[in-house]
């Protein structure tokens, strides 16, 4: 099936689709044979009276006034560059919830000590910019500064010396004023004395050309990875990789506040309903716990919890360590980080973060709260015309199949790890109130989706020779589609959890250089629609026969999110 | 309750030292006061609720005036260091930045609460939270690895704030890229790349160019802390216009004279920007005419609540939390407010001290003059609840005297980075903490008993939002 050709591209989705969803009820787009003998459609399954929350099902062409508080009352009244920042009235108007958010805020935005040996940043905000995404280097030539690249071996397990992730930087880049001091050197590592950050990571693009129905060109950008100066030595051979662009962080509290059956009830895995669309949840094991859970956060929905979350981007991203993941982020196979790792930790504490610190940036990044929704006017108390418009596309075509509009919250308990006190940490926590039985919009299932695509990954030179070893061989990744091919936990290499789509239309606000998608490719939202596939692929479709105006509605509705 | 009869006499017995002819109407020296026939239990009667709010405002106009001034007297000193580098000239300087620093933390009370130092737009209007100057002014911690040089060691984290993406090397050393160090420069680098981290003007940038990093006696930046600030050289400012040729330094390293000149160029450009933006605003703040002041005075209970907010906000979020007990938990040099010049426990005295201000409507002007008139004090015992005023005027003083003795501590050889550590005297910096957690109690009381919310503050942005995508 590969294929550098782009023109093939699209003909390879439009295969996966039909296999993926056997003549479901969707039209068959403009393939289809002969229409069939008898002219009406078979009827569609009667509508449910209550959703999947209990609630009355959504209407397509009426929008709810509660709509534009997206995130409940958890919602913020901003639409500027710094929407993603802010804390709920409840929070700003509570002094002790308040100093645990300006705390957790603090600590989030700044280095911690002992960060490192290996690491990508040294700070949550170094990665989450102004709260919102990261970015991609401006050119092949910079090195990756808030996106980060996964790993494994084709069994899903770590690479035996590299781990699950590479890390671009050690320690010398942050603790010095020298930021190359640090960056990976081909073999550098391999004495055991001198450490290097594990491995580059080049980006580049190449064009992918597409026609809508109504004859409008566009053009996509497809990611080409380069990996070059491997500082330990080879990577496994079966390795993949998986390009990660940080994600907005905003609203994480109430994604957790879902109750999992609610979840549980859209699960549809053998596609009963014969949509086309089969989401499946990632059950994990919370290790803050030890309960077995809905995977809610990072792309592959591989941590149930904000905790979980936090606690593994800080030992995996930035080097730090914590009663849970004490060990520092090296591999039996990296001598010379083992002992950086032991010279930083004859200063400071047995972990590098304290219960208490993890609590309070735990609170911060559960209550960030949600933005409001543009073009709603609070005078008449409706959204604009071509917002209602474009959401009503929206449905019809079938994206409310993945993108769940709207979800209840149930009461979202406390820290397990205890109540933050202004010098403390007391046993039993309150629960998150403003967080707690809300209606909220995030348009996510956070289910995982087969998208389609699939991944080759070779050795070859700069100039594009195959090779098998050197400084000058590198490891290139090439993906149709948006398939990375790397399984994490049960999740496979072409599935990727739902993401939640509030605030899209502040992303570029925030952060004008941020893009869209796990690895930024797409640079606008159109983009990020038009590479859905697998799954998706229906609904893209639907997006692809609608005119020119009727896509200019959708995307104004996305842009309102 | 702990109150007996002999408090609340006590009480009564202090306001009337405290409130003689203040009725806040007719200023400090007003009329009739509590002494004449409107005056009740020792508070004035005639103060209302709009009196202490248009007091409070005339005091954010006498505080940031004042740091406006004290800016304008660095800036002269700084013009005076870097035409005569010496060591006499560079002590005058960080002379000058310290007394600029006291009006200035007295000010922050006037934080967290939609005013001009949050809020204040470019055009001199007031927009929303976060579009003010208080970050180019005071942010914290500075990204000091991308204004000048920084030693391979230091206590705590350094630098590189945000590596690579944007910016090559640090502003005065990166020619290629920033050809001339301007105002401009200075504004447009800040929070380069979305990046909070890259904080590149302000009081604290002044500050790093003139104590540069606090390494301690030993100068390793890995030996123990002492009351040693930061130590650069005054030859890190000699260029042959002022006399010096030839002997540019960056701390221990010979270097070319372009960087001193440029350096010369960052320190002025960013005293510069100080002054324009305490300018802008002071002005918001003019009575009678400011753009906030106006609508402040008329703002009834909104802006009741707004100075309580402050106080309560300021007190124990930014302060108790941020300021005090982040440094208390990471035992970080790199997380003390003032940590070039040591100057740390100021900022938490008048940070308290301003918060005291906004309670007993008074302020102390830098020659000496006071600024009084009707407070929050009276005001409470006016409607009816003067075991509560003199509470809360309790726990604020019990808060002074606790900052007092880290003050004290520091004056005398122990500054605030060797009290955060364990070994030393925590107690001190926790009992701060505790005081300070006591008096929000109180605040929190008055709000109450005052029936102000803040909601509605907020609401009123709301309907400004529409029309977007």
């Amino acid at each position: 099936m590969f294929s550098k050709r782009p023109e093939f591209i699209l003909l390879g989705f439009l295969l996966l689709t039909l296999n993926a969803c056997g003549g479901g009820s969707s039209d068959g787009g403009s393939q289809s044979i002969d229409p069939p003998v008898t002219p009406t459609p078979p009827s569609p399954p009667a509508q449910p009276t209550t959703d999947h929350s209990g609630l009355t099902p959504l209407s397509a062409e009426a929008p709810e006034p509660g709509e534009s508080q997206s995130g409940g009352a958890a919602t913020v009244q901003r639409d500027d560059e710094d929407a993603f920042s802010f804390r709920p009235d409840a929070v700003a108007q509570d002094f002790r919830l308040d100093a645990n958010f300006t705390q957790g805020n603090f600590i989030f935005r700044s280095a911690h000590e002992d960060f490192g040996p290996l690491l990508n940043t040294s700070s949550c905000q170094g990665c989450h910019l102004n709260d919102g995404r990261g970015v991609l280097p401006n050119s092949p030539d910079d090195p990756f500064t808030s996106t980060l690249v996964k790993i494994g071996v084709t069994s899903g397990a770590p690479d035996p010396v590299y781990g699950d992730q590479i890390q671009t930087f050690s320690e010398q880049s942050f603790s010095t004023s020298d930021v190359t001091s640090g960056l990976p050197v081909f073999d550098g590592s391999l004495n055991g004395d001198e450490l290097f950050g594990e491995a580059f990571t080049s980006i580049e693009f190449e064009a992918v050309n597409g026609t809508y129905a109504d004859g409008t060109t566009y053009e996509l950008r497809r990611p080409i990875y380069r990996f070059r100066d491997l500082s330990f030595g080879p990577f496994a051979d079966d390795i993949q990789f998986s390009t990660r662009v940080s994600p907005q962080v905003f609203g994480s509290g109430l994604l957790e506040a879902i109750p999992q059956e609610n979840i549980m009830n859209l699960v549809d895995e053998e596609d009963a309903n014969g949509d086309g669309i089969s989401g499946r949840p990632s059950i994990v094991e919370d290790f803050t716990t030890g309960e077995t859970l809905l995977g809610r956060f990072s792309y592959k929905a591989q941590s149930a919890s904000v905790l979980q979350q936090t606690i593994a981007a800080y030992r995996g991203d930035i080097g730090i360590t914590s009663r849970f993941l004490p060990e520092e982020n090296c591999t039996d196979a990296q001598i010379a980080c083992q002992n950086a790792a032991l010279r930083e930790n004859q200063v400071g504490d047995d972990v590098d973060i304290t219960d208490r610190e993890l609590a309070l940036v735990e609170f911060y990044t559960r209550t960030l709260a949600v933005p409001v929704r543009r073009g709603f006017d609070t005078n008449t108390n409706t959204f604009e015309e071509n917002i209602v418009q474009g959401r009503r596309l929206f449905f019809e075509s079938g994206c409310v199949g993945c993108h769940t509009p709207r979800h209840v919250t149930g009461e979202l308990a406390g820290s397990t790890l205890g109540e933050v006190t202004i010098t403390g940490l007391d046993p039993e926590a309150e629960p998150i109130e403003v967080l707690s039985n809300q209606t909220i919009y995030p348009y996510t299932d956070l289910l995982v989706h087969d998208m389609g695509g699939s991944c080759s990954i070779t050795r070859e030179t700069d100039a594009g020779l195959s090779c098998e070893a050197g400084s000058e061989c590198l490891y290139v990744q090439r993906c149709e589609g948006l398939a990375d091919d790397l399984i994490q936990g049960d999740v496979s290499g072409s599935e990727w959890k739902t993401p939640a789509l509030w605030g899209l239309g502040l992303v570029q606000v925030v952060n004008a250089n941020a893009t869209f998608l796990h690895d930024g490719r797409a640079r606008t939202i159109e983009e990020a629609v038009l590479w859905h596939g697998g799954e998706a692929q229906n609904a893209r479709d639907q997006f692809t026969r609608l005119d020119s105006q009727d896509r200019q509605l959708l995307l104004a509705f996305l842009e309102s999110l | 309750m702990k109150k007996s009869q002999l408090v609340v006499s006590l009480a009564a017995a202090l306001l009337l030292g405290a409130c003689d002819g203040d009725d806040g109407a007719a200023g400090p020296a007003g009329a009739a006061g509590s002494d004449g026939a409107a005056g009740q239990n020792g508070a004035s009667n005639l103060v209302t609720r709009e009196d202490v709010v248009t007091t409070n405002a005339n005091i954010a106009f006498a505080a940031y005036t004042d740091s406006l001034i004290t800016a304008i007297d660095l800036r002269n000193s700084l013009a005076d260091f870097v035409t005569s580098p010496s060591e006499q000239t560079l002590a005058n300087a960080r002379t000058a930045w310290l007394a600029s620093r006291e009006p200035y933390g007295q000010t922050e009370v006037y934080r967290f609460r939609v005013g001009p130092i949050d809020a204040l737009l470019p055009d001199g209007t007031i927009g929303e939270e976060g579009d003010g100057p208080e970050g180019r002014i005071n942010a914290w911690p500075l990204g000091e690895a991308i204004i000048d040089y920084v030693a391979p060691v230091v206590d705590g984290d350094s630098g590189p704030e945000s590596p690579a993406n944007t910016l090559g090397d640090n502003i005065i050393a990166n020619v290629a890229e920033f050809p001339t160090i301007t105002v401009d420069t200075l504004a447009d680098s800040f929070e380069f790349g979305e990046d909070e981290r890259n904080v590149t003007s302000g009081y604290h940038a002044i500050e790093f160019l003139l104590w540069g990093q606090d390494l301690n006696l030993d100068q390793t930046g890995a030996g123990p802390r002492d009351a040693s600030g930061g130590q650069r050289p005054a030859s890190d400012y000699f260029t042959t216009a002022n006399g010096n040729t030839n002997a540019c330094t960056s701390g221990p390293d010979d270097v070319p004279e372009q960087i001193c000149q440029r350096r010369i160029d960052y320190l002025m450009a960013a005293a510069d920007l100080l002054i324009d933006d305490l300018t802008a605003v002071a002005n918001a703040w003019e009575p009678g005419v400011g753009a906030h002041y106006t609508a402040f005075v008329d703002g009834g209970d909104t802006s009741l609540a707004r100075i309580l907010e402050g106080m309560g906000r300021l007190g124990f979020g930014e302060l108790a939390g941020e300021r005090i007990n982040i440094a208390l938990t990471t035992d970080s040099q790199e997380d003390e407010h003032s940590c070039f010049s040591e100057n740390t426990h100021r900022d938490i005295v008048l940070n308290a001290r301003g918060i005291q201000n906004s309670y007993l409507a008074s302020y102390t002007r830098v020659d000496g003059e006071v600024v009084e008139g009707a407070s929050i004090e009276d005001l409470l015992v006016v409607e009816g609840f003067p075991e509560l005023a003199n509470e809360l005027r309790a726990s604020l003083e019990a808060t002074m005297a606790a900052t007092s003795v880290i003050d004290a501590r520091a004056r005398t050889g122990t500054p605030f980075d060797q009290l955060i550590q364990e070994s030393v005297q925590q107690p001190n910096i926790v009992a701060v903490i505790q005081s300070l957690v006591n008096q929000t109690d109180d605040i929190e009381q008055a709000i109450e008993a005052l029936g102000v919310t803040t909601n509605d503050l907020r609401q009123d942005t709301e309907e400004e939002i529409n029309g977007g995508g």
